[in-house]
């Protein structure tokens, strides 16, 4: 099984939609809150999420070895079943 | 503590703005209400009603232009996408938000630069 990772903020309504997606589909992920982490921890998000090309909006999800930003459920969808 | 003044206010400060670029807030109202609390928060703890839905960096500069209604920094992002990236406002056509998606914005300019 892909493993799921989860970059949000506590304060964003499609960061809570794209949890819930995978909460409905009874799939595990890992769950990172940018907005509750040390600096250090910030950086290290933030790196990642501009090394894939992506600005600092929410939310952030890697699956396997892709990377969705924002609610995109089709997207969700599509990367879980590739191979 | 109830944010519940302040997101009126925000109501109220907001309206003329986002109509004269041709937004207004999305009908669904539950979105909007949870929205407004977000940024209601964040501006009782930062003074700014930030976009609750774009990470704050160390650059004050970056972050004005995610200072709520932040639709003229990002101005044909958000028109490409009918909404705003956090999804408080829409364009006035738009009935059913639900339909829209978010675009993120590397994508919009590499669809955009080709």
């Amino acid at each position: 099984m892909k493993k799921i990772v989860i970059y949000a903020l506590t304060t964003c309504l499609w960061c809570k939609k794209t949890k819930k997606f995978f909460e409905d589909k009874k799939l595990p992920f890992e769950s990172v809150d940018y907005d509750k982490q040390d600096e250090a921890k910030q950086a290290e998000i933030m790196k990642e999420m501009k090394g894939q090309g992506c600005t600092g909006s929410f939310p952030f999800t890697r699956i396997g070895d892709s990377c969705v930003q924002g609610y995109d459920p089709n997207e969700f969808e599509k990367l879980l079943e590739k191979k | 503590m109830t944010f519940e003044p302040r997101k009126r206010a925000l109501r109220y400060l907001f309206e003329p703005l986002i109509d004269s670029l041709g937004y207004k807030f999305t009908p669904l109202e539950e979105d909007a209400d949870f929205l407004l609390e977000q940024e209601a928060a964040l501006e009782a703890e930062t003074g700014v009603p930030y976009c609750p839905c774009q990470a704050r960096t160390r650059d004050r500069a970056e972050n004005m232009r995610i200072v709520c209604p932040c639709i003229p920094f990002h101005r044909e992002h958000y028109d490409a996408m009918k909404r705003c990236w956090c999804g408080l406002f829409v364009h006035k056509d738009v009935t059913d938000p639900d339909k829209l998606k978010q675009i993120p914005e590397a994508v919009f300019y590499a669809d955009k630069s080709r």
